[in-house]
C-alpha cells in the first residue's frame, strides 16, 4: 500500500481543488445531518407527547384531530365514575376535560401568531405530569400560562409572553399568569387557559376531549370498553401514544419532502465533486503510472485516490459538523401543532460521519477507475 | 540475462493494426550495459516497456533471467517489476510531494522490511548517487541532474538485476549528462547491473558496452563506429 502521506500531501497539491471538495462534501453532511435532526426532532417530540398510559376519550370522527372532536361537557364525570382503572392521585380521579383550540393570540406590543390553546382544569396536572411550572402560576380566570416554546410557536419575542404581560385571545384582554415546562412534548408550545374561558371565546358548550391517566397502560382496555358500551355518547377511546404516532405519520410527506431536497443537494455535489476528483487525479495520470512502473498494483494507487477523496471529504464533515453545532443545535423550530428543539445528537452526528466517508468513497470511485484505465506505456507518456 | 525471441507487439489503432516491433531477437548478457538507438518511431520504447514488463508482447518469448515474462498476468508482472526492474525515465518521473528520502524508499514499501532496513538501504542508495545530504529535499528544491540521480536512486534501491532508462540524459545540460551516464556505466560494471538505455544521443550511447540501432520495429547491426567506453 501506498503511505498515508501520500494521500495527504496530495491533498495540499491544488488548495483550490481541495477547498471545492471539502466545501462541496460539508454542504452535502450539513445538509444531511440537518434533515436528520428535524425529522429526528419532530418524530421524537411527537411520541414522547403521548403517554402509554392515557386514554383520550374523542368523538366518534375526529380521531384524527381533537381539536374538531365535541363530546359532552358531562363526560369528565361520566367517565370518572364509569371507567374502572383510572388513577387516583390524593383522592382525585386523574381525569382532565380540555377544549383544544386553534386561535390567534396578540400581544400589547402589536405581535399576532396562531398557536394552539388549551382550555383547562388543574386537573390536567394530574393527567400531564411532565407540566412543570417553571415561573407564575396556574391560570385563573381572566389568565393565560404559556409553554416555554410557545413564543417560538407563534413567532413573538419571548418578552411579550413573560408573566405579568398582557395578551390578547379573540379580542379579549388575558394576563400571562406563568410560563410552564414540559420537556420533550408539544404541550410546550401551547398556551393553556381555565377551561371556562374557553368555552365562551371558542362560543361552544361542548369539550374537546377527556383525557384519564389509567392505573398501568393495560387499563386502557376498560376506556375502550366504555366508549363501544356508551353508543348514546358517540365516542372513540385512544391511547395517547396512537394519537401522537398517527399525527407523526401524517407529517411523513414533509419529512420525505427534506429527504428529498437533501438527496437531489447530495447528487449534485456528488457529480460536482466526480469533476473536481476527475480534474484532480488527471493531472497525476503519469504520476499514478510511475507508481505502478515502480511496482505498486493498480489496486493499490486505486486505495490511495479513495484514502485521498475519503480524508478530504472527512475534513468536510468535521466542517459540517461544526457549522451544525454552531447553526441548529438548540434552535427551535414550529411547526403547525407545536415546535421542536433541534439536537445534535450522537446519532445525528455518525449519520453525518457515514455520510462523509460513503461520499469520499463514491464519489471517487468512478474519477479513480477512468484514471487508471489508460495502459502503462500509454499513461507513462502522457 | 535477456533472451527475446521473435517478439512481436501490435496493437490496433483505428481501424488500422500498427506493428512498433516485428519478429524482433535479441539478447544482453548479466552486467552488460546496452544502449538502443533508433529514430522516433523506430519502437525503441517499445522495446524497452516490453524489456522492462511495462507491456507484453503480441507473440514470441521474452525470458529475463530464465522467467518466461511474456506468458504473466498483470499482477505477476507488477510484482515482477517491482523484485527485478528499476526504472529510470527521461523526465525522471519523481512523486513531487514526497522527499528525495520518500521517493527512494518507495519501491521498498512494497517489500517486507522493516522501517529501519528501509530507512537504511534508502540512504545507502542516496549516498551511491552522492546525494545523501539532499534526503529532505522535495523534487522541486532540486535541479534537473539531482532529480534524475534521486530517480537512479529509487530505480536501485531494491536491488534489481534489471535497470532499464529511457533518455535518461534527454532532458539535461551535458555536464548533469556526463555525470549520469558515469554513474550508470559504474553500476554496470562495479554492480553487476544489466542496463538497458534508449538514446538518441550518440554521445550517450558511446558510454554503453554495445549499441543497437532500430528502425521501423527491426533490429540492425551494431553500430561499428561506437566504441566500448
Amino acid at each position: 500500500m501506498l503511505p498515508l502521506t501520500y494521500a495527504l500531501r496530495n491533498l495540499f497539491r491544488d488548495k483550490s481543488r481541495l477547498a471545492q471538495t471539502v466545501g462541496g462534501s460539508a454542504l452535502v453532511v450539513l445538509l444531511v445531518m440537518a434533515a436528520t435532526a428535524l425529522n429526528s426532532g419532530m418524530a421524537e417530540v411527537l411520541s414522547a407527547s403521548g403517554s402509554p398510559r392515557n386514554a383520550i376519550l374523542i368523538g366518534a370522527g375526529s380521531e384524527e384531530s381533537i381539536q374538531r372532536s365535541e363530546v359532552s361537557a358531562q363526560l369528565g364525570g361520566i367517565a370518572e365514575v364509569g371507567i374502572p382503572g383510572v388513577s387516583t392521585i390524593l383522592g382525585t380521579p386523574a381525569v382532565s376535560t380540555e377544549i383544544h383550540y386553534m386561535s390567534f393570540l396578540e400581544t400589547a406590543g402589536g405581535g399576532k401568531g396562531q398557536g394552539l390553546f388549551r382550555g383547562v382544569t388543574p386537573k390536567a396536572l394530574l393527567v400531564h405530569p411532565e407540566v412543570r411550572i417553571m415561573e407564575g402560576t396556574f391560570p385563573r380566570a381572566g389568565e393565560v400560562m404559556v409553554g416555554k416554546l410557545a413564543w417560538r410557536k407563534l413567532g413573538l419575542p419571548q418578552e411579550a409572553l413573560r408573566p405579568g404581560k398582557t395578551v390578547k385571545l379573540d379580542g379579549s384582554e388575558m394576563t400571562v399568569s406563568g410560563v410552564f415546562a414540559a420537556p420533550g412534548t408539544v404541550m410546550e408550545s401551547e398556551i393553556w387557559t381555565v377551561l371556562g374561558d374557553l368555552y365562551m371565546l371558542a362560543q361552544r358548550d361542548t369539550v374537546s376531549c377527556v383525557v384519564l391517566r389509567m392505573e398501568t397502560s393495560d387499563d386502557f382496555s376498560e376506556v375502550d370498553l366504555f366508549s363501544q358500551q356508551r353508543l348514546d355518547l358517540e365516542l372513540a377511546a385512544l391511547r395517547e401514544t396512537d394519537y401522537y404516532a398517527a399525527l407523526s405519520s401524517f407529517y411523513k410527506p414533509l419529512r420525505v419532502m427534506t429527504w428529498i431536497t437533501a438527496g437531489l443537494v447530495a447528487a449534485g455535489a456528488v457529480f460536482g465533486g466526480f469533476n473536481t476528483l476527475y480534474a484532480a487525479f488527471a493531472s497525476r495520470i503519469r504520476e499514478l503510472a510511475t507508481l505502478q512502473a515502480i511496482g505498486f498494483g493498480r489496486v493499490a494507487v486505486f486505495f490511495s485516490l479513495v484514502q485521498e477523496s475519503v480524508i478530504a471529504c472527512l475534513g468536510g464533515t468535521l466542517l459540517a459538523s461544526a457549522a451544525a453545532m454552531v447553526l441548529l443545535d438548540g434552535r427551535t423550530i414550529p411547526f403547525s401543532i407545536g415546535a421542536f428543539t433541534v439536537t445534535i445528537s450522537p446519532q445525528v452526528a455518525v449519520t453525518g460521519l457515514v455520510t462523509g466517508v460513503l461520499l469520499g468513497i463514491f464519489g471517487s470511485i468512478p474519477p479513480a477507475i477512468r484514471c487508471l484505465r489508460p495502459s502503462l506505456p500509454r499513461a507513462l507518456r502522457s | 540475462m535477456i533472451s527475446c525471441k521473435a517478439i512481436t507487439k501490435s496493437y490496433t489503432k483505428g481501424a488500422n493494426t500498427v506493428t512498433p516491433l516485428e519478429n524482433l531477437s535479441l539478447k544482453v548478457p548479466r552486467g552488460e550495459f546496452l544502449a538502443l538507438m533508433g529514430p522516433s518511431g523506430s519502437g525503441k520504447t517499445t522495446l524497452l516497456n516490453l524489456i522492462s514488463g511495462i507491456d507484453t508482447p503480441t507473440s514470441g518469448s521474452l525470458e529475463i533471467d530464465g522467467e518466461d515474462i511474456a506468458r504473466f498476468s498483470r499482477k505477476q508482472l507488477t510484482s515482477w517489476r517491482a523484485r527485478k526492474v528499476g526504472y529510470i525515465f527521461q523526465l525522471y518521473h519523481l512523486i513531487p510531494v514526497l522527499t528525495a528520502f520518500e521517493n527512494v524508499e518507495l519501491p521498498l514499501l512494497i517489500t517486507s522490511l522493516s522501517r529501519a532496513e528501509r530507512r537504511k538501504k534508502a540512504e545507502e542508495a542516496l549516498d551511491l548517487v552522492g546525494l545523501s545530504g539532499r534526503s529532505d529535499h522535495t523534487p522541486g528544491e532540486l535541479s534537473g541532474g539531482q532529480e534524475q540521480r534521486v530517480a537512479i536512486a529509487r530505480a536501485l534501491v531494491a536491488d534489481p538485476a534489471l535497470l532499464v532508462a529511457d533518455e535518461p540524459t534527454g532532458d539535461l545540460d551535458r555536464e548533469s549528462a556526463t555525470h549520469i551516464l558515469g554513474l550508470l556505466r559504474s553500476l554496470s560494471r562495479e554492480h553487476g547491473k544489466t542496463i538497458v538505455m534508449v538514446t538518441h544521443d550518440a554521445r550517450a550511447a558511446a558510454a554503453a558496452d554495445r549499441a543497437l540501432h532500430l528502425e521501423k520495429g527491426k533490429l540492425l547491426t551494431t553500430d561499428p563506429n561506437l566504441t566500448v567506453a
